[in-house]
């Protein structure tokens, strides 16, 4: 029982991350990326590649992996975020798709078989093959994360980023270089992605490309709009909510896509802010001016 | 081998063709690219094959049911999941279609179960020689039937009361109202004919590759979505030519590049275009 409680904590932690992350791109650039999830997946791969090739240890892996996904997040990002929101989207989407079928054919990748035996992280002549202290990680990863993050959205940058989300033409007006500011932000959140990768590779040890397919990017987005957009303390909640509602609905396993489907279009019509959005942030940037 | 392509490339490009044509009036209206439009082509086709399954109607009914059947489903979606957020954000709308999209489609998982469903009716279709190269008369029926809708689709917005309605609506929704248009009824019109030109491409697949199942619109509804793009979202034209240039390259790329990769052809052109001319080939209305 504990360590099924430890699981589920652990696994949430590294959604946390995730949905922190996207939310940067859609809360606070007004931008939608809908590949997410493959820069989880390229993280994942690029940590497990370095550490059963070149047995890297787990903080050079890490930080290799969120290299590689802030890498590809910069090339996707530079000649696509110029584009609207909804090209953006169906670019992301494409990108997710694209990165799916290079994981499943490609040789290095293991294939649909996956990567089995990434060996879990030691620091020091510790490993961390213990759930508890892999815990202890993820959770002081989180802090550090959103430590970060409340940081950032907090400063001029951040400022400049929810300026550009409320109106962009005016941002440029002011002097924001938008398109700097927006690949910036895409880039960091692909690196956040990568890094939740890492853990998560390095905790289950093995990974293989089901786990970072659409279904991921869609249930990270159901995160973020759950908990409210432009929210990272509803990031977390909404992270937390949708790792343990389903374990608690166990029966209803079937029906999951269903109600994250469902949950989307009701929230969205009912409480566009999300359940910690009210109050606490103006949502006036969802309502279109004029 | 080349030719063969080519028939491959053209059938499957002008059911592309159909459901981007969906995708590009309905962007041209709204501003919305409706993510549930592949599963609206996969209603079509579910629909269609219940029926004939049932052995009691015939096939040109049945036809027109699935037809109907995508229309509807259009009509009511675009009044329950995107009506209510018109005027938000354009992300709050698009995120609401994902969510449509997902929920239609694990509906139909639970309704009617991971597996391939064969086309219940079997055609005689045969092999016949065009000019020394052979062509399958599966492949010429579809193809003939897509270029019927997408004239008839020409010819009802071009020349008809409702049509011009709906292209006015497009260009500008508030001078359209001021001219006595009413602009959500011409909305829902358009989700009508879009759903139900997609629903016709999902039937016409369930037969050019005996199965129907409930992830089958995801791949083609994205595809068409970048067919609509390669010709210019917003122009009719330009997604017929979209799809077919898409359909083309990609049964071309599977034969000559990579089979594996197939479905990312059509991603990576999408993205070249969007980098290279983002206005489309032929001039979106769009932008």
């Amino acid at each position: 029982m504990t360590a099924y409680v430890l699981h589920l904590a652990i696994i949430a932690g590294i959604y946390i991350i995730l949905t922190v992350s996207i939310n940067l791109i859609i809360g606070y650039a007004g931008q939608v990326s809908l590949g997410h999830a493959a820069f989880y997946g390229i993280g994942a791969y690029a940590s497990a590649l370095v550490s059963l090739n070149w047995h890297f240890p787990f903080a050079a892996a890490a930080l290799a992996a969120m290299l590689v996904a802030g890498v590809c997040g910069l090339a996707l990002g530079l000649p696509t975020l110029r584009l609207k929101e909804d090209y953006l989207a169906i670019v992301t989407l494409g990108f997710g798709v694209i990165v799916d079928l290079i994981f499943l054919n490609l040789g290095i990748t293991g294939g649909p078989d996956g990567l089995p035996g990434i060996p879990p992280p030691s620091f020091f002549g510790l490993s961390f093959r213990q759930p508890w202290l892999y815990l202890v990680l993820v959770i002081v990863t989180v802090i550090l994360v959103l430590i970060a993050t409340y940081r950032l959205v907090d400063s001029y940058h951040g400022r400049a980023l929810r300026a550009i989300r409320d109106h962009e033409i005016t941002a440029q007006v002011m002097g924001i270089n938008t398109p700097a500011y927006k690949v910036f932000i895409f880039t960091l959140a692909a690196a956040l992605a990568g890094l939740a990768g890492s853990l998560y590779a390095h905790y289950i040890t093995f990974i293989n490309p089901e786990t970072f397919g659409l279904h991921t990017s869609i249930l990270i987005l159901t995160m973020v709009v759950l908990g409210g957009m432009g929210s990272i303390l509803g990031s977390v909640l909404g992270a937390v909510i949708l790792t343990i509602l389903p374990e608690l609905l166990r029966e209803v396993h079937a029906y999951q896509d269903l109600v994250y489907g469902g949950l989307l279009v009701v929230l969205l019509i009912w409480r566009p802010e999300g359940i910690l959005g009210r109050g606490k942030l103006s949502l006036k940037f969802l309502k279109k001016e004029g | 081998m080349f030719f063969q392509q080519l028939i491959n490339g053209l059938t499957t490009g002008s059911v592309y063709a159909l459901i981007a044509l969906g995708y590009t009036m309905i962007y041209g209206i709204l501003g919305l690219i409706n993510f549930a439009q592949g599963e609206i082509y996969m209603c079509g086709a579910f629909v269609t094959v219940l029926l004939l399954a049932t052995g009691e109607v015939n096939f040109f009914l049945a036809f027109a049911l699935g037809m109907g059947a995508a229309a509807l489903l259009g009509v009511v979606l675009e009044r329950v999941a995107f009506r209510p957020l018109r005027g938000y954000h354009p992300l709050v709308p698009l995120i609401s279609a994902i969510g449509a999209s997902i929920f239609l489609q694990s509906l139909a998982l639970l309704l009617f179960g991971p597996n391939d469903r064969p086309f219940p009716i079997q055609f005689a279709f045969s092999t016949i020689k065009i000019a020394g190269l052979p062509v399958s008369t599966l492949q010429i029926a579809i193809l003939a039937a897509a270029l019927a809708f997408m004239v008839l689709l020409i010819v009802f917005v071009r020349y008809t009361t409702y049509g011009k309605a709906i292209v006015a609506c497009a260009l500008d929704r508030d001078t359209a109202r001021l001219m006595g248009i009413n602009v959500d009824r011409m909305v829902s019109l358009t989700f009508l004919l879009g759903s139900a030109l997609s629903g016709a491409a999902g039937i016409m697949m369930a037969i050019y590759y005996n199965a129907t199942y409930p992830r089958m619109g995801l791949l083609p509804g994205l595809k068409a979505f970048s067919a609509a793009i390669l010709g210019g979202v917003g122009n009719i034209p330009g997604a017929i030519l979209g799809g077919l240039l898409l359909g083309v390259a990609e049964s071309l790329g599977a034969a000559y590049i990579s089979s594996g990769f197939k479905d990312a052809i059509a991603f990576a052109i999408l993205i070249l275009v969007l980098l290279l001319r983002p206005q489309g080939i032929l001039r979106g209305r769009g932008d």
